[in-house]
C-alpha cells in the first residue's frame, strides 16, 4: 500500500509499453501534476521521454513523425475532443493512449472513428488519478469543494473518481462506511458504491480468498474536526506547509527577501530527496539537530575538497564531485527552508501562540485561557491571522460554555482590523450542532472507558507542550483496528461485505473538506506499528486554506447558530 | 515498395486479357462491391465447389492480408527483430494487448523490483479498450484501404503508358476510368454552384466523378508516379514530355485517400539523421551497461583481496568505459549540431537528448569508484593471506589441543595418521593458494606431470584467460579463473597423494620384507 509506487508503476508501464525510441508525452493540467509528484524530469528523460506537451494549451503545429507519443489524460469531454482533433491530424508516428480513469465506451468509439491514419497502438485505462503527496497520503487538489454547505457537483464527481482510482491502483474492493449524519459523506459513499457495482468486473480482485476481512473505505467529514487544521504544526512537512505552503511538492519562496536565486522554487519530494524523506515527520527541534550534523559533515567534506595539492587529490575531487554537488544542494536547500521557518517563528511569536493553541485544544480551563488569549491577541507581534485562529479555537471550544465571551474577543479582533466574520462562519461550518464524536473530550460520567483513558493521559503528563494535541482521526482509527462496533457512527453502505467483528486489514480514509499533515503524521505512526492505512482528502489544508474553504462553503447561507455574534457576521449571511 | 497491391493484380489481368476491378467472384466473375457480400455470395452460390472455395478463400485471405497489413507486417517484423535484442519491456509494445503482453509485463515488473527498490507492490488494475477500439476502427480502415488500393491500381494503369498527345491522353484516361455522364448534372456536387460556360464540368481522373474547376485538386505527376510505385527513372522521358500539365486532376476525396496513404507510409519509414544518431547513442548505452557492472565487481573483488582480477583489468575496463562515454558525448553533440528552426520543438527535443546523455554519463560513468592503489591492494592481499595462515595455524593448534586432551588415552596409529594427513591437507591447500600461478615449478613430480592431461588443461585455460583479458571479456575471465583454481587444486591433491603413496610404499615394502 504505497501510493507513490502505485503511480510510479503505472508510469513505468506506460513508458515500457511504447517500446524503445524517442517519445513525447501529451498531458493535461491535472495529469501533469500527477506525474510531477512521482517523477522528476530527469527520471522521465531516462525513460526516453524527451518532450512534454500540454494537450489543452500552447500547442505548436510542428510535425515530428519520428516520435512516439504517450497520451496520458483524464477522460473529460474537453480532453476527448482535443484528442480527437489530434488523431484526425496526427503529428507523431504512433499514439499510446492512457486514460486516468474509467471512460465511457461511446468516447472510445468516437476516438476510433477519428483515427483514420491508424496511428493509435494502445488505448487503456490506468488509474493514476490522484496526487500522491506521501506514500500514505493523497490529495485531489480541490481547495474548495463545497458551496452552501453542500457538494459542488464537479468536486463530488472528482472525489468519486479519485477514490475509485486509489482503490483500483491498490486493487481493493472495500466495505464502504461513511460518517453518519454528514450528507456530503453519505452522498459520496453512495456514488462510489454505484460506480463499483457498475464496473464490478474491474473490482473483482478475489482478495477474500484467504478469508481475511475485506478492506475498508471510510468517508469522513472535515466538519467533525475543525481544530486540527487551525493548530500550528511543528513537524517539518506540516510546518513548511503552514508557514510557506507546499503546492504539488513545491515550495515557492520567490516573494521572500534574502533568498538566493537558485532557491526561489524548491522541490520537496521524499522520494528524490533523502534528507526530506527521512525527516519530514521529525519535529522542529530534531530537524535543527539533524541539519547541524549534516552541515558538519558537509563542511568536513568541503574542507577535504579544498586541499587540492597533488594530482591525486585533484583526481579524487573530480571523481567524488557529483556526489559532493548533490549533497551541497540538499544541505543548502534545507538550510534555506529552516532559516525561513525559524525567522517566521520568532517574528510571529509562534512559540507562545502555539502553546496556547494546544492548551485550548486539549484542556478546559476557561477563565485562565480567556485571560491569556486577551493578552496575546492584543500583542502587536502576534499577527492578526494567528490572533484570529486563537479566537476561533476559543469559540469552538467554549461555544456552549456559560461564560463564553467570544464577542468581546471578536471586538478586539475587529479593532485590529481583522476579518471577524471568520469566527461565526467557522461555527456555522463546524460548530457543536454539526459535530459528532467528542472533539474536546467532553467526557460524560457514564463513559467509563473514556474516563479512565483521560485519567491515564492526565497522570502521564505532557511530554511536549507544542505537540499535546492528537487529531480526532487517530482515535477513530485506533477504534477501528481494535474491532469496536462501528455501525451507529459509521454505517456501511454495502453491508453484505461487512465481516463479523473483525478489523480490516487495509484502510483507506478520505476526508471531505481536506486532510492535514498532522493527520498524515498520525497515520504514519499507526502504519509504523503495523497497520495499513492510506489517508486522502479533497486537498491538504493549512490554516489559511482551511479558513478560505470555510468562508467559501458558508458564503451566502443564512446563519442560524451564531445569533450572539450577529454583528460580526458578513452582511450576506444575515 | 512492396506495399503496392498492383503486382498481384497484374497476373490476373494479363491472364484474362481483360481487366476487371472490384470485389470479383473468382468463379462467376461478378463484381460484388464489398468483402462481406463477396464471401457471403461465395458461400451460398459456390458451396458445392468446396475445395476450390477453400483454396480460393485462402488466396483471398492472403491477398487481403497482403494488401491491408503490409505496413503492419513491416512493423511487426521490425519489432520482432528489436525485441530479441532489446529489453523485455520493449517487446511489450509489439504485442498489441494480447496474452503475450501479460507475460512480458510480468517480466518487466520483476525488473522494477530489482532496480528501483520498490516494495512488492504490483501494478494496479488496468483495463484495455484497444480491442474495442480496433473493432470500430479497422472496418473503416479496411474500407479506406481497399478504396485506396483501387485508386492506386487505376493510377498505375493511367500512368503506365500515358500518351503524350493531349487528345490521346484524354481518350486514354477515359478508357481507364469511365467518366460519369455529365448531361444531367446541373450543379457541382461539392460546392453546389451551377455549371455554365464559365464554370465547366471537370472529371476526377480516378473515380470519374464530376466537379467544377474550383473544387478540383491536383496531384503532381511526380508524386503520382511515386504512389503508383513506378520508378521515376523508368518514366523520365514521359515526365519530360508532360512538363506542360504535369498534374492529374482529382476530386477532393480521392486526393485525401492518396494523401493519407502517403502520410502513413512516410510516418512509418521516416528516419532522419537525428533518429539514426540517437539510436547509436542508445546502442552504446546499452552495450556499456554490463561493463559498468563488471567494473564495480572487479573493484569490489580487488578490495576484498581476491586475486581473480588484476588492477590492469580494472584500468583497461575503465578506459573502455571512458571511450564509450566520449563516443556518447560526441554523438549527442552531433545531434545538437543538426540544423533546425530556432525555438521549435525539435530544438528542445535535441536539447533534452543532450541533457539526458550528459546525465547518463555523469551519473553512471563518471561516478564510478576510482582505481585502487596498487600498493594498497597488495597490502590487502597480504593481510588476507596472513589471516588465512593465522586461521590455519589456530585450527591446527586447536586440533592438536583436542588431540592431546582426548586422544592421549586411547591413541591409535590410525587416528594419529588421520590427523597428520588432515593437517598436511590444509598445508597443501595453503600452498596451492599461494603458488597457484606457478604450479609446474613446485616439486620433483613436476617432471612426470608435464604430460599430465590436467596440466595441459591448465595451460590451455591460461591461454584462454589471456585472450579473454585482451578482449576485455571479464565474465569469461572470472569463470575461467575459477576453473583454473579448481584444476590446480586437483593437481596438488594428486601430487600429494602420489607423494604420500611414494612415501608409504617403501614403508609397506619394509614391513613386508
Amino acid at each position: 500500500m504505497n501510493l507513490i509506487s502505485g503511480i510510479k508503476l503505472y508510469i513505468e508501464k506506460m513508458c515500457a509499453e511504447s517500446g524503445p525510441g524517442m517519445k513525447i508525452i501529451l498531458l493535461d493540467k491535472e495529469t501533469t501534476s500527477i506525474i510531477s509528484m512521482a517523477f522528476s524530469q530527469s527520471d522521465m528523460l531516462q525513460r526516453e521521454v524527451y518532450l512534454f506537451e500540454r494537450l489543452d494549451s500552447g500547442r505548436s503545429n510542428e510535425r515530428l513523425k519520428y516520435l512516439k507519443c504517450i497520451v496520458f489524460i483524464r477522460p473529460t469531454k474537453q480532453n476527448i475532443q482535443l484528442l480527437a482533433n489530434e488523431l484526425r491530424n496526427p503529428k507523431y508516428s504512433a499514439y499510446y493512449i492512457y486514460f486516468s480513469n474509467i471512460i465511457p465506451r461511446t468516447d472510445i468509439k468516437y476516438l476510433a472513428e477519428c483515427d483514420e491514419s491508424e496511428s493509435v497502438r494502445e488505448v487503456k485505462e490506468l488509474y493514476a488519478d490522484y496526487l500522491c503527496v506521501n506514500p500514505n497520503l493523497f490529495s485531489l487538489n480541490m481547495p474548495n469543494c463545497m458551496a452552501n454547505l453542500n457538494w459542488l457537483p464537479d468536486a463530488l464527481t472528482r472525489s468519486m473518481q479519485g477514490i475509485t482510482a486509489v482503490l483500483l491502483s491498490l486493487k481493493l474492493n472495500p466495505v464502504i462506511r461513511y460518517r453518519a449524519g454528514s450528507q456530503a459523506a453519505q452522498l459520496l459513499a453512495k456514488m462510489i458504491y454505484e460506480q463499483i457495482t457498475k464496473d464490478s468486473t474491474l473490482f473483482d480482485f478475489r482478495s477474500n480468498m484467504d478469508g481475511s476481512a475485506p478492506p475498508l473505505l471510510l468517508v469522513l467529514d472535515r466538519r467533525d474536526d475543525p481544530v486540527t487544521p487551525l493548530l500550528h504544526q511543528w513537524t517539518y512537512q506540516a510546518m513548511v506547509h503552514e508557514l510557506l505552503q507546499i503546492k504539488n511538492n513545491r515550495v515557492d519562496l520567490s516573494d521572500r527577501p534574502n533568498v538566493p536565486k537558485d532557491f526561489k522554487e524548491l522541490v520537496l519530494s521524499g522520494d528524490q530527496d533523502e534528507f526530506y524523506g527521512t525527516n519530514m515527520y521529525a519535529n522542529y527541534g530534531e530537524i535543527g539537530a539533524t541539519i547541524k550534523t549534516l552541515m558538519e559533515e558537509f563542511q568536513r567534506k568541503a574542507n577535504d575538497q579544498k586541499k587540492v595539492e597533488s594530482i591525486a587529490d585533484m583526481k579524487n575531487f573530480i571523481e567524488s564531485y557529483p556526489q559532493f554537488k548533490k549533497m551541497s544542494g540538499t544541505v543548502q536547500k534545507h538550510l534555506c527552508i529552516i532559516g525561513e521557518l525559524s525567522g517566521l517563528s520568532n517574528k510571529r511569536n509562534l512559540f507562545e501562540v502555539s502553546e496556547l493553541e494546544q492548551e485550548i485544544a486539549c484542556k478546559a480551563e476557561h477563565s485562565a485561557q480567556l485571560q491569556r488569549i486577551k493578552k496575546l491577541i492584543a500583542d502587536e507581534r502576534v499577527t492578526i491571522e494567528d490572533a484570529l485562529k486563537l479566537v476561533a479555537l476559543y469559540a469552538l471550544r467554549y461555544e456552549r460554555h456559560a461564560n463564553c465571551d467570544t464577542s468581546s474577543l471578536l471586538q478586539i479582533i475587529k479593532s485590529r482590523g481583522g476579518r471577524a466574520q471568520i469566527v461565526p462562519a467557522l461555527i456555522e461550518y463546524a460548530g457543536n450542532h454539526v459535530r459528532q464524536g467528542d472533539l474536546f473530550n467532553m467526557v460524560r460520567i457514564t463513559d467509563a472507558v473514556k474516563l479512565t483513558r483521560n485519567l491515564i493521559k492526565g497522570l502521564k503528563g505532557v511530554e511536549n507542550v507544542f505537540t499535546q494535541h492528537t487529531p480526532l482521526l487517530k482515535e477513530t482509527l485506533e477504534d477501528i483496528f481494535k474491532g469496536r462496533e462501528l455501525d451507529p457512527v459509521f454505517p456501511a453502505i454495502n453491508s453484505e461485505l461487512v465481516p463479523f467483528r473483525r478489523p480490516p486489514q487495509e484502510l483507506v480514509v478520505f476526508i471531505i473538506g481536506g486532510a492535514t499533515y498532522e493527520e498524515a503524521l498520525a497515520v504514519h505512526q499507526l502504519n509504523n506499528s503495523g497497520y495499513k492505512i492510506i489517508l486522502g482528502g479533497t486537498t491538504i489544508h493549512n490554516s489559511q486554506s482551511f479558513i478560505n474553504e470555510v468562508l467559501t462553503a458558508t458564503n451566502g447561507i443564512q446563519f442560524k447558530h451564531t445569533k450572539s455574534m450577529i454583528k460580526y457576521c458578513s452582511t450576506d449571511n444575515i | 515498395m512492396s506495399s503496392n497491391p498492383f503486382d498481384s493484380d497484374e497476373d490476373q489481368g494479363t491472364a484474362s486479357g481483360e481487366i476487371l476491378e472490384g470485389f470479383l467472384c473468382p468463379i462467376c466473375r461478378a463484381d460484388l462491391k464489398s468483402i462481406d457480400v463477396l464471401t457471403d455470395h461465395f458461400a451460398r452460390k459456390h458451396a458445392e465447389e468446396e475445395d476450390t472455395l477453400k483454396s480460393v478463400f485462402n488466396i483471398f485471405v492472403k491477398a487481403k492480408k497482403k494488401i491491408l497489413n503490409n505496413f503492419e507486417d513491416e512493423r511487426n517484423g521490425a519489432a520482432a527483430g528489436s525485441s530479441s535484442s532489446s529489453t523485455a519491456a520493449g517487446a511489450s509494445s509489439s504485442a498489441n494487448g494480447n496474452g503475450a503482453d501479460q507475460r512480458v509485463l510480468s517480466n518487466a515488473r520483476s525488473r522494477f523490483n530489482v532496480f528501483n527498490y520498490m516494495s512488492k507492490q504490483q501494478v494496479g488494475a488496468e483495463c484495455s479498450h484497444f480491442e474495442y477500439f480496433q473493432s470500430v476502427r479497422n472496418p473503416r480502415l479496411e474500407r479506406y484501404a481497399s478504396e485506396t488500393n483501387k485508386l492506386i491500381i487505376r493510377l498505375h494503369r493511367l500512368l503506365k503508358d500515358l500518351p503524350t498527345d493531349s487528345v490521346q491522353r484524354k481518350q486514354h484516361e477515359q478508357q481507364t476510368v469511365a467518366w460519369l455522364d455529365g448531361t444531367s448534372v446541373k450543379l457541382c456536387p461539392s460546392c453546389a454552384k451551377s455549371f455554365h460556360i464559365a464554370r465547366r464540368q471537370h472529371h476526377c481522373r480516378l473515380c470519374g466523378g464530376i466537379m467544377c474547376n474550383d473544387c478540383s485538386k491536383f496531384l503532381a505527376l511526380e508524386n503520382a508516379l511515386q504512389l503508383a510505385s513506378l520508378s521515376t527513372s523508368r518514366s523520365e522521358p514521359m515526365q519530360h514530355m508532360h512538363q506542360g500539365d504535369s498534374a492529374i486532376r482529382l476530386c477532393e476525396h480521392c486526393l485525401w485517400l492518396l494523401d493519407t496513404r502517403r502520410d502513413m507510409h512516410e510516418s512509418r519509414t521516416c528516419r532522419p539523421l537525428l533518429v539514426q544518431v540517437y539510436e547509436q547513442i542508445r546502442q552504446l548505452q546499452k552495450d556499456v551497461t554490463p561493463d559498468l557492472d563488471m567494473y564495480l565487481k572487479i573493484i569490489n573483488s580487488l578490495h576484498e583481496g581476491e586475486t581473480i582480477f588484476t588492477i590492469a583489468d580494472a584500468s583497461a575496463l575503465r578506459g573502455k568505459i571512458g571511450q564509450v562515454a566520449e563516443a556518447m558525448d560526441m554523438r549527442s553533440k552531433r545531434i545538437l549540431a543538426i540544423y533546425c528552426e530556432p525555438g521549435s520543438r525539435e530544438e528542445s527535443l535535441k536539447k533534452a537528448i543532450r541533457l539526458s546523455c550528459i546525465q547518463a554519463i555523469k551519473e553512471r560513468m563518471l561516478s564510478l569508484p576510482p582505481l585502487p592503489n596498487e600498493a594498497h591492494i597488495q597490502q590487502i592481499q597480504e593481510r588476507k593471506r596472513m589471516e588465512t595462515e593465522q586461521r590455519i595455524l589456530t585450527e591446527q593448534r586447536m586440533a592438536m589441543e583436542a588431540y592431546e586432551r582426548y586422544g592421549l588415552g586411547a591413541t591409535t596409529i590410525q587416528s594419529g595418521g588421520g590427523l597428520e594427513s588432515g593437517t598436511f591437507a590444509q598445508g597443501s591447500d595453503l600452498q596451492s593458494i599461494n603458488n597457484w600461478s606457478a604450479p609446474q615449478a613446485s616439486t620433483s613430480t613436476s617432471k612426470s606431470s608435464l604430460d599430465d592431461p590436467l596440466i595441459e588443461q591448465i595451460n590451455i585455460i591460461k591461454g584462454y584467460i589471456k585472450q579473454a583479458r585482451q578482449d576485455m571479456n571479464f565474465e569469461v575471465v572470472e569463470t575461467l579463473e575459477l576453473n583454473l583454481r579448481e584444476l590446480q587444486r586437483e593437481v596438488y591433491e594428486r601430487q600429494r597423494k602420489s607423494q604420500n603413496s611414494a612415501a608409504a610404499s617403501p614403508e609397506v615394502e619394509q614391513q613386508q620384507s
